[in-house]
């Protein structure tokens, strides 16, 4: 993880405190740094002020739980043919789908579009699938997306929402460093996508300061070896999963230490980055409107075996089906990693996120996200294998109660 | 249509405790029936057991988790059974796929049927009168 940058004294924390001071006659509450004083106040009022959550697990207005679609060699972007049409994979993107899906569908309508068809089929109406009707469109292609389900109801609306465009998306020697270059190719192209659907109404894509909270200081050794051998498809431990983000730092805003005397969290040790988020509700109806206006259409259907797809039309299909495809196309390549997320009702007075003691929080305009990144120590290996797609409240409140801690220790002001 | 909670009743009380324990001699029917029959009470423990956490007891489903009613139907109309058979041993359960054994499977897969009052056959058949009906 990067270091950063050290925070001016007047950072953001001592915004907050200068916007406390006119939030108080308000009766509001926020959060003050251990180490407030009079001059803070004098701080720029643009800087964010960061009023406290209390989560509680009878708050939970919905657990979700989802399925990373996980290949050690990175997501499927090869071309095969059935019958006569030819069948342009774009699935197994781990935990980077909605991070990567326009640079992936980027790369997949490219290679589309050296077909010369004019008509395309997407199966799948994820995000990954979505985004490769769009960028169809876009270039030019009549699109019709063939799906079991539309967006609210797909697996990869039960993401968390957030910029991780490296997140178990491959290992590192099985992916091999042809993947990384592709990586970097997509991410760029992802990121500068998003950044078009930023400041629009409703927020569908926002950046959000995040607060990286640690009861230990922060260690920048880099990460331990790997275990000896290749990992083959199945990764071992946390360090055979590719990290690739600092191939694309020029681009995303670093992480910076918040000095001590600037930290209002119970947590001694904190370091703030600004994080780009996907509102979900936002978002969601902006992509699927923009397909219609675009004059895309969407049959539902459901297909039982690959030889289905002759019936279509169209000769050239895109195919997204996430992790459907293990056992669609009978890709065992693909595997399950379970995670989960609690939601809570939305806090717009308290935009931010947080990362403590395995957990994750994000504060977005569809509710207060919690998550159990990593609750038991066991890294990126966490749910690895693990296939079971039904909510687990007492995961839901392990994590909820790590930031009900955090906040029951802090200082407030006002109220 | 009848409603699910009742099939899964009428699967367990009628042809499990009706058939192997009340007293007195079994009705008259073909043995065939029987068998059927036989199957069906087990589809239904099996699919408490193995399925309705995720799609319901009443194969209702929710936000996440299809439904096996309505939609299901007309998903699997005029295919063939064994390729439903071949779907559900292959992917479900999702949390263990692979693991039901082909006769548990083809249990779950008739329960499924007569669920949603489609006929037993080799293949989904929808708008079909049923020709097994065990005794209530």
């Amino acid at each position: 993880m990067d270091t950063g940058r050290i925070l001016s004294r007047r950072g953001v924390f001592a915004g907050g405190a200068a916007l406390g001071a006119v939030t108080m006659m308000a009766g509001e509450r926020v959060l003050l740094p251990h180490a407030a004083s009079a001059g803070d106040a004098l701080a720029p009022q643009h800087r964010p002020r960061l009023a406290p959550l209390h989560p509680r697990e009878d708050q939970i207005t919905d657990i979700k739980v989802c399925i990373r679609p996980f290949r050690a060699a990175g997501p499927r972007l090869d071309v095969e043919r059935i019958g006569d049409k030819t069948i342009f994979h774009n699935y197994g993107h781990g935990g980077s789908g909605w991070s990567l899906s326009w640079g992936s569908a980027n790369l997949v309508v490219g290679k589309v579009a050296a077909t010369l068809n004019r008509r395309v089929a997407v199966i799948g109406c994820g995000i990954v699938g979505l985004t490769a009707a769009l960028t169809a469109q876009r270039a030019g292609f009549d699109v019709t997306i063939y799906t079991r389900d539309l967006l609210p109801h797909t697996r990869s609306v039960r993401a968390n929402g957030s910029w991780t465009p490296d997140s178990r998306i491959a290992l590192t020697q099985t992916a091999g460093p042809a993947f990384a270059d592709q990586w970097e190719q997509m991410a760029r192209f992802s990121w500068a996508t998003y950044r078009t659907y930023l400041g629009l109404p409703g927020a569908p894509i926002m950046f959000e300061d995040n607060y990286i909270l640690s009861d230990k200081p922060f260690d920048d050794r880099p990460a331990p070896v790997p275990p000896a051998g290749a990992p083959g498809r199945m990764p071992r431990a946390t360090e055979d999963f590719a990290t690739y983000e600092s191939r694309i730092r020029d681009i995303i805003p670093a992480v910076e230490d918040i000095p001590e005397a600037e930290n209002p969290f119970a947590a001694p040790h904190a370091r703030r980055h600004s994080l780009m988020i996907y509102n979900f509700g936002a978002y969601g109806h902006l992509l699927l409107s923009e397909f219609h206006q675009a004059g895309g259409r969407i049959v539902i259907r459901e297909f039982h075996s690959p030889q289905d797809l002759t019936a279509l039309p169209e000769k050239v299909i895109i195919n997204c089906p996430g992790y459907a495809a293990r056992d669609w196309w009978r890709d065992d390549s693909l595997i399950p990693v379970r995670g989960q997320t609690a939601w809570l009702p939305p806090r717009p007075e308290a935009p931010y996120g947080l990362d403590y003691r395995g957990a994750a929080l994000l504060s977005k305009t569809d509710g207060v996200m919690i998550q159990a990144v990593d609750l038991d120590g066991l890294g990126e290996m966490t749910g690895v294998g693990n296939s079971f797609e039904h909510p687990d409240p007492t995961e839901a409140a392990r994590a909820i109660g790590v930031f009900a801690d955090l906040f029951a220790r802090m200082p407030m002001v006002g109220g | 249509m009848m409603r699910t909670k009742d099939m899964i009743a009428r699967g367990i009380a009628t042809c499990a405790l009706g058939l192997a324990l009340l007293p007195g001699p079994a009705p008259a029917r073909p043995p065939a029936a029987s068998t059927a029959c036989t199957e069906l009470a087990h589809g239904a423990d099996l699919y408490r057991a193995a399925c309705a956490m995720c799609h319901g007891a009443h194969l209702d489903g929710n936000f996440q988790t299809p439904a096996l009613t309505g939609r299901f139907v007309a998903n699997w109309a005029g295919a063939p059974v064994s390729a439903l058979e071949a779907y559900v041993h292959r992917a479900m359960p999702l949390m263990a796929p692979g693991t039901l054994s082909p006769d548990d499977t083809r249990a779950i897969v008739a329960f499924l049927l007569e669920a949603n009052n489609l006929p037993q056959g080799k293949t989904v058949r929808v708008g079909v009168r049923k020709a097994l009906a065990c005794p209530s």
